[in-house]
């Protein structure tokens, strides 16, 4: 196998895990922790295109740069909501976080 | 010569492996945030086998550095009344939920997959590494407006965070 597909199948990898830990983990904290091994694999597979193919390499460098700058941002803002989930109802279990209304 | 990248991405693979089974299975979340950091770091040493170090160093940076303390952060602060911080329930793990969880991990794999053998052109050799001077010309050049909404995205972010942080002081 040629190193692109390798390192496409890392970030398959990276895809499945973070899929199957998004849907059996119960707190918040460790479903962010899954979508990071998502977005993990999504910044190995544009890296991997980018310097493997004849496509642009400045173009998926920075591309992974901007993936990596909204992870930080969406991790930032997810650490407020399952703080302001703990606070008014004592768990970050999603099972239990089921009321649509406050 | 590429004996040796392909023992070096072997290495780095059981890195991702080990680290993010230990992410997404261990019951106390400081260890799946530590198996976490393992598979970040696996990840940086494919960037640099690549040969994109400068990619490398910022999934460093940001990731292992910025990322997983706030996760560390967001674990500290959400301990149960009177329980060990990070630990998720016992019997949180039905075996139908496992079963169900793994199907839907395994199922788009294994399609993208199929297709990833089947279809990916055949790829060139690898190109010289770029100059971080260039991507910083890029980055100034023609990518300056999603460098500036990135930057406003993080602000925005921030702000948010912030806001949703104060939330309760103001009812008090």
């Amino acid at each position: 196998m040629s190193p692109l597909v390798l390192f496409h199948l890392a970030a398959l990898l990276l895809l499945a895990l973070g899929l199957y830990g998004l849907t059996s983990r119960r707190t918040l904290v460790g479903m962010l922790i899954s979508v990071e091994l998502m977005l993990n694999g999504a910044g190995l597979a544009l890296v991997a295109s980018a310097r493997l193919t004849p496509a642009s390499d400045e173009l998926g460098q920075l591309g992974t740069l901007l993936v990596m700058g909204l992870a930080a941002a969406e991790a930032t803002l997810v650490l407020a909501m399952v703080l302001v989930a703990a606070k008014r109802w004592g768990t970050s279990d999603s099972d239990r976080l089921s009321a649509l209304r406050g | 010569m590429e004996q040796l990248a392909y023992v070096a991405y072997g290495l780095y693979l059981v890195l991702i492996l080990a680290g993010g089974w230990a992410a997404v299975r261990c019951r106390n979340l400081v260890r799946s945030l530590l198996g976490l950091i393992m598979t970040l770091f696996g990840v940086a040493g494919m960037y640099f086998l690549m040969a994109a170090p400068f990619m490398a160093l910022m999934q460093i940076l940001i990731y292992v550095g910025a990322v997983s303390v706030l996760i560390f952060f967001a674990i500290m602060l959400t301990r149960a009344p009177g329980g060990e911080a990070g630990e998720e329930g016992a019997g949180a793990r039905p075996a139908l939920r496992t079963v169900l969880a793994l199907l839907s991990g395994l199922l788009p794999a294994a399609i993208l997959a199929a297709a990833i053998i089947a279809k990916t052109p055949p790829g060139v050799a690898l190109k010289p590494e770029v100059p971080l001077s260039r991507l910083g010309q890029f980055l100034t050049g023609p990518y300056v407006l999603a460098f500036e909404l990135i930057s406003v995205v993080l602000l925005a972010a921030m702000a948010g965070a912030v806001v949703l942080g104060f939330e309760r002081r103001k009812g008090a």
